[in-house]
């Protein structure tokens, strides 16, 4: 039994690939694509800010999740009101770079998000802290990277850290029991 | 509610249609404190009328509050400036937040005509005693330049106007140029809410960085008659032109909880469970009043169809 994921943290574009267009409320863009799929969409939305005369206002990064904070903190670090972040690649990734951005003061409504894959998964074990990345559905059961407990994969995510929430599945078992 | 009762120390006349009281406890006891940007509804001789407080609000001894003379209000400000004296007494809630600075802000824009400026004192006051960064434009008539003194405290961070154009010029020059982080504050009469809102859109301010405190609604007209049901009683009446729905409930016995009376607090909400409504409040979102299942009695009323109240 779970509820309507809607009223779950988990957003929308982490469960189906999602493509929205280009955020034109803003004044300055950020974006950040990841991979060919990411690439793919942020050609289309430097097209539409080009259409409405903003295209000099725009930084556009193709970058790998790694790199990704990197070049956000970078890019804030002179941002004025009415710049506007745009994402697209894995959901995965994009969690991850939605998690820094938000730490970093970035309200929901300056992100724009378009997933091309997500299926991928990090989740992150409540017992040991460790964050395991695998392809795995919501509710499945995914051994702890670090700890091997067997963890469901919840459908939480933390919005500060773009993981999953996983929880040992058979605690309430007696040890012996335990194939 | 709990109420709480007031007595006049001090009354200050010295700006022309304006009168700012001092009001504190009639025992010298401590008041409750409040988040910035919070007001109180005070017992206007039979009206209530909300005003904002005007301090940092850390362990007040004393409200201050600033009452601007409305010759075409509803009489609770004329009561304020005719009535009421030096030593008397008034009743009032205690303090209520529905503006508060955003405490993560990196830096608090603060934007005010008139007597809005009352809300953004409290603001200054308190992000001066933490170590905000402060900003301040501010245009008022000629001779009504209430808390000029404490705004012009603020130094080169503060401007004050007298002319629509330089303060419109310097507005729109700081709109277009905030760090990321800062948030937008505004209160003034509705025009100038409805531009200052409009200009910051247009230079990308996203909403939530927009906060609003509005004086109230001007004069609603007083609408058309419609018909009402309330779904518990079955009862079914007619709430006449000029006359609320919730005064209609009132008269007939029900008990619905409310403040300011003129569609701005939120207490008053009523859900709906059938017919059209015409939204005149200030309170729902753009959403809320889409989803068409909740009013609020005070100014807001049916169309056609019977209104079915789910009270």
């Amino acid at each position: 039994m779970r509820p309507d994921l809607e009223l779950t943290s988990v957003p929308g574009w982490a469960l189906t690939p999602t493509r929205p267009d280009a955020d034109l409320s803003g004044r300055a863009w950020t974006i950040v694509a990841f991979g060919p799929g990411g690439a793919d969409i942020a050609r289309d939305w430097l097209a539409q800010i080009a259409s409405a005369g903003g295209e000099s206002a725009v930084r556009l990064h193709h970058v790998d999740a790694g790199e990704a904070i990197e070049v956000l903190t970078a890019d804030l670090a002179d941002a004025r009101v009415g710049w506007r972040l745009m994402m697209a690649g894995p959901a995965e990734a994009c969690l991850q770079l939605r998690g820094a951005a938000t730490g970093l003061g970035v309200a929901d409504d300056e992100m724009t998000v378009a997933s091309t894959e997500v299926d991928s998964r990090a989740v992150h074990c409540v017992h040991c802290g460790a964050v395991t990345r695998a392809r795995v559905q919501l509710d499945e059961v995914l051994p702890c990277g670090s700890c091997e407990r067997k963890l469901l994969v919840y459908y939480h995510v933390s919005r500060r850290g773009g993981t999953y929430l996983g929880f040992m599945v058979d605690a309430e078992e007696p040890a012996g029991a335990v194939s | 509610m709990n109420t709480i009762k007031l007595v006049v120390t001090a009354v200050d006349d010295t700006i022309g249609g304006i009168r700012t009281l001092t009001l504190a406890d009639p025992d010298g006891a401590a008041l409750p404190s409040f988040t910035p940007g919070s007001h109180i509804v005070v017992d206007c001789g039979g009206s209530a009328n909300a005003y904002s407080l005007t301090g940092d609000g850390n362990s007040p001894t004393a409200y201050v509050i600033s009452v601007l003379r409305c010759d075409e209000g509803a009489g609770g400000s004329r009561w304020i400036h005719d009535e009421l004296a030096l030593g008397d007494t008034v009743a009032a809630g205690p303090p209520r937040s529905a503006f508060a600075p955003v405490l993560r802000a990196r830096r608090h824009l603060l934007v005010a005509a008139g007597i809005g400026i009352t809300p953004m004192v409290s603001h200054l006051r308190s992000a001066q005693l933490w170590g905000r960064d402060v900003r301040m434009l501010y245009i008022h008539r000629e001779g009504r330049a209430a808390y000029a003194d404490v705004v012009a405290g603020l130094g080169e961070h503060a401007s004050i106007h007298t002319g629509r154009a330089e303060f419109t010029d310097e507005l729109l020059a700081a709109l277009a140029d905030q760090p990321f982080g800062t948030h937008l504050y505004v209160c003034g009469p509705a025009s100038f809410i409805e531009y200052v809102t409009g200009a910051a859109a247009d230079l990308g301010w996203p909403v939530s960085r927009i906060h609003l405190e509005h004086f109230g609604s001007d004069a609603l007209d007083p609408g058309e008659p419609f018909a009402a049901r309330v779904t518990s009683t079955g009862e079914e009446f007619v709430v006449d032109a000029g006359v609320s729905l919730l005064e209609e409930l009132e008269r007939r016995g029900f008990e619905v909880p409310n403040l300011c009376r003129r569609g701005v607090c939120g207490e008053c909400r009523l859900p709906v469970s059938a017919g059209a409504i015409t939204h005149r409040d200030l309170y729902l979102t753009d959403a809320e009043k889409k989803a068409g299942d909740a009013l609020m009695a005070c100014v807001s009323r049916g169309g056609d169809e019977t209104l079915e109240v789910a009270l």
